[in-house]
């Protein structure tokens, strides 16, 4: 209970920090952001945004973890919560995009722009997408876990890739592009300590929101087949015998 | 009061956030009780099997 308690007073501290403390040219009180050359006030957008990309790859990093269980154990449980994980995987992956993009209206002149780090995760949305599409399209319920645990486990080889890699070997326009001299690559973006404070809360804040909704969601599921097997065997009790 | 939300009214946004984060922290939070009180339930319910 108390870590509900802590998530939610975290996650309202993250809001108000980051949405009003002011971004100044040389802050001198701990509350002050400092300015951002090519970011300006739009730089708060890193309270938000990245965390919501960092959780995709959470969530895809469990679907692969879930994969391998599954693989191992042979329990559908874990294909369960490899589902879920997975489906807010794609939530997060698509928030990402289009705060990205409404991001990008303004600092970059367009929407989408095929950017090394836009690019990168439409292609993730692409691979994940499929898995979708891949596990709906199978019958079977050990058929359908066993190939979509080996999907998972596959398709997570390629996020830290796009995620980490690609964006930052590649000349952009992102944050921490080969080529960026304004803000230099992500780990010494230029934010102060405070700034880089509450950006780690609001990473933590998000994660803890993340557990909490895979948990009821993997939950939820489960008691659904649960029920399901009752009922299938009150009917084969009443038909058989 | 209502004069500095006129005058700044960033800390409208952070009242708004405020409110949507909380409306969405207690509907997850019911949702936790029911989920939690339907797998008691369940578990009595094998129990007296």
């Amino acid at each position: 209970m108390y870590w509900k308690i802590f998530l939610f007073v975290l996650m309202a501290f993250v809001s108000i920090a980051g949405i009003t403390f002011p971004i100044v040219d040389k802050p001198s009180v701990w509350y002050e952001f400092p300015f951002i050359p090519g970011l300006g006030e739009n730089a708060k957008i890193i309270f938000f945004h990245v965390p919501t990309a960092w959780l995709t790859v959470i969530a895809f990093l469990m679907s692969c973890i879930y994969g391998f269980r599954y693989l191992k154990n042979k329990n559908l449980n874990d294909d369960v919560k490899a589902y879920v994980a997975n489906q807010l995987g794609i939530i997060f992956c698509i928030l990402a995009t289009v705060t990205g993009a409404v991001w990008a209206k303004f600092a970059w002149g367009a929407f989408w722009s095929w950017d090394p780090r836009q690019t990168s995760i439409f292609a993730l949305l692409l691979i994940y997408g499929a898995w979708f599409a891949l596990r709906s399209s199978i019958e079977s319920e050990e058929k359908r876990a066993t190939l979509s645990s080996v999907y998972s486990i596959i398709a997570f080889v390629t996020v830290p890739f796009f995620i980490f890699i690609m964006p930052r070997i590649m000349t952009g326009l992102h944050p921490g592009s080969a080529d960026d001299e304004t803000s230099g690559p992500i780990v010494n973006f230029k934010m102060n300590e405070n700034m880089l404070l509450i950006f780690f809360l609001s990473l933590i804040a998000f994660t803890i929101l993340y557990f909490w909704m895979w948990n009821i969601g993997y939950k939820s599921i489960l008691i659904k087949e649960k029920l399901q097997k009752n009922i299938e065997v009150v009917r084969d009790s009443i038909f058989n015998g | 009061m209502i004069q500095f939300l006129t005058d700044n009214a960033i800390y409208i946004v952070m009242i708004i956030v405020l409110i949507v984060w909380t409306g969405i922290f207690f509907y997850l939070l019911g949702m936790d009780r029911r989920i939690k009180s339907i797998e008691n339930e369940m578990k009595g319910e094998n129990n007296e099997e």
